[in-house]
């Protein structure tokens, strides 16, 4: 358990933390809102555990998992479920994330955040497993809106509609990933605004931004969430219209691939206290972090 | 229509690579094949778990080159991907996998690399460790009859090999001198792999305490990790193995599976996963087992 760290109250704006920064973050302790960490990376024993305690006694941690895998039809990992439940209780951290996606089948994990169709059959089983999940944690959880590159024939349900609805049904909160939303339209010929538009804004408890790559695939342009570059342009001006729409929620600077020096990651954190700023003198803010 | 659970299984077999027609059936074409977006899916699946066995066995990644190790890794993770989705939990059977890998024949020692490598990354992660102090481990001690069941260090890994790999494994490290050479006729290793505080280490052992250590490591009972050190090294001194394994900070419990009778099969089992009870072929001998002294 955590004694003496800081108060669990995330700042403004966090970066997950990545382990080329760890080193320099705990030796210089740079101004930071918040850390984010993937949960899966510190089930294990050893010096990662150890790691993650001392960065906690410094700063708000996030656990963003990656492997309920919450839209699995064969259920959730009870196993695993309880490992991420022991870390919360001994991270005490300020938010608990996962994805609305599945990544599990047949007992085979894939490493990676699979689409569901929106269907009530997912809605039912979803709603079921965030509840189970919650009630393990004794806490809500965030569930993030994923990438996609693909939607099934049978599916419904616009996923912002089914993200709403699963927040009503179970009580937990969302995490909306901006970058996410402007990926997933580009690739599905969806209107980011209105996708925006469709999401409750009480539900909303974090955003995340993050760098996309223009691939070509067939000769068409695919958008691929690979967190490997700074935020782009567009999806700036749409995280401005989130938080014009959801009000000042504590965002994340995300970076998984070509991973830059941490000031590059602080620079990025700083032009979205900017955005959060500009907001908050429109609405008589004084602090978002207060 | 397909259900949800029929739908993620064929999903599932899309993405490995065993065929994708149900799935793409299910998928919207829109302007891009449904194979070509589920590709974009499975080509994330691959490169990920791709580089995360990268991580776990980067001196075999030296050892061959990059695109071969590419090719390995893709062909495994065909036949044995993750079950859990902590991915240091991935990769326990790619040194078995690359033993058996026609493509590998001409690099004999590749497959015992790959146990150390194995080795130190689970060390890497293996559960936090309490060694057993000097009082307790005495008052368990005191009665022993050789049916106990050792726990040791979750981290030890005991791993033996034809081949110098620790050597191997040494001159491929990045601060090493590229002009090292390895003499492969240098002749067999046993070798002990554990974490101490936030390092993980290895060294070498004498035939008899490797094959003590390895059979408990392994679950087996006391007279019979004896029975073992003794095929292996004749001269195998128990009180000092006892005493070496204290002093190694290696015992974290003793359990005493209940017999039943008339099989060595142990009838209960430690509360810890990792002690794993085997049957004994062998009756055990009481005389062996002397009592404790420091």
């Amino acid at each position: 358990m955590i004694s003496g760290g800081v108060a669990v109250t995330p700042g403004p704006v966090g970066i997950g933390l990545r382990a080329p920064h760890v080193t320099e973050i705990m030796a210089d302790h740079p101004r930071i809102g918040w850390l984010e960490v993937h949960t899966e990376n510190y089930l294990g024993g050893g010096p990662a555990g150890r790691t993650l305690v001392a960065i906690r006694q410094r700063y708000p941690l996030s656990l963003h998992g990656v492997g309920l895998s919450l839209g699995s039809a064969e259920g959730l990992d009870r196993r695993h479920l309880a490992r991420v439940v022991e870390l919360a209780r001994r991270i005490e951290p300020a938010l608990v994330s996962e994805h609305l996606s599945w990544s599990v089948a047949g007992g085979v994990y894939f490493n990676h955040l699979l689409p569901l169709p929106y269907t009530e059959e997912s809605l039912a089983l979803v709603t079921a497993h965030v509840s189970q999940a919650q009630e393990a944690l004794g806490r809500p959880l965030l569930v993030e809106n994923p990438s996609s590159y693909l939607r099934f024939r049978h599916s419904p349900i616009p996923e912002p509609e089914f993200l709403g609805e699963l927040a009503r049904r179970t009580g937990c909160g969302l995490l909306c990933d901006v970058n996410n939303v402007f990926v997933s339209c580009a690739n599905l010929a969806l209107d980011p605004g209105a996708y925006l538009a469709a999401l409750p804004p009480a539900a909303i408890g974090e955003i995340h931004l993050a760098g996309h790559a223009r691939n070509d695939a067939d000769g068409q342009a695919v958008l691929i969430d690979d967190h490997g570059s700074r935020v782009a342009g567009p999806v700036w001006d749409l995280y401005e219209r989130a938080v014009a729409r959801f009000g000042p929620r504590p965002t994340l600077i995300e970076w998984d691939t070509d991973i830059p020096a941490l000031d590059v990651l602080l620079d990025e954190a700083r032009t979205a206290e900017r955005v959060l700023g500009r907001r908050d003198a429109r609405e008589g803010v004084r602090d978002v972090a207060a | 229509m397909t259900s949800l659970r029929e739908l993620q299984r064929d999903v599932g077999r899309a993405l490995l690579g065993h065929g994708d027609e149900a799935a793409a059936a299910a998928v919207v074409e829109d302007g891009l094949t449904a194979q070509a977006r589920l590709g974009i899916y499975r080509h994330h699946v691959f490169t990920t778990l791709t580089a995360a066995l990268q991580a776990t066995f980067p001196v075999v990644g030296r050892l061959v080159d990059e695109r071969f190790f590419a090719y390995a890794a893709d062909q495994y993770i065909r036949v044995d991907p993750p079950a859990s989705p902590c991915l240091f939990e991935y990769g326990a059977t790619f040194p078995a996998f690359l033993g058996g890998f026609p493509a590998c024949e001409g690099l004999r020692y590749l497959a015992d690399v790959a146990r150390l490598e194995w080795a130190l990354s689970r060390a890497l992660h293996a559960p936090d460790h309490v060694a057993l102090e000097a009082a307790a481990l005495r008052a368990q001690l005191s009665e022993v009859d050789g049916q106990e069941v050792f726990s040791l260090d979750p981290s030890l890994s005991l791993v033996a090999s034809p081949w110098p790999i620790d050597r191997i494994w040494r001159v491929n490290q990045p601060e090493a001198d590229p002009d090292a050479t390895v003499d492969l006729s240098a002749g067999e290793v046993r070798l002990e792999v554990r974490r101490l505080g936030d390092d993980v280490v290895f060294r070498g052992l004498d035939p008899g305490v490797f094959a003590f250590r390895h059979a408990l490591t392994d679950g087996y009972r006391l007279a019979e990790a004896v029975e073992r050190a003794r095929s292996a090294d004749e001269a195998f001194d128990l009180p000092a193995a006892l005493a070496a394994i204290h002093r190694d900070g290696l015992l974290a419990g003793i359990a005493r599976p209940a017999r039943s009778a008339g099989t060595e099969r142990s009838g209960g089992r430690s509360a810890d996963p990792a002690n794993r009870c085997q049957p004994s072929p062998h009756p055990t001998r009481r005389a062996d087992i002397p009592v404790w002294g420091e």
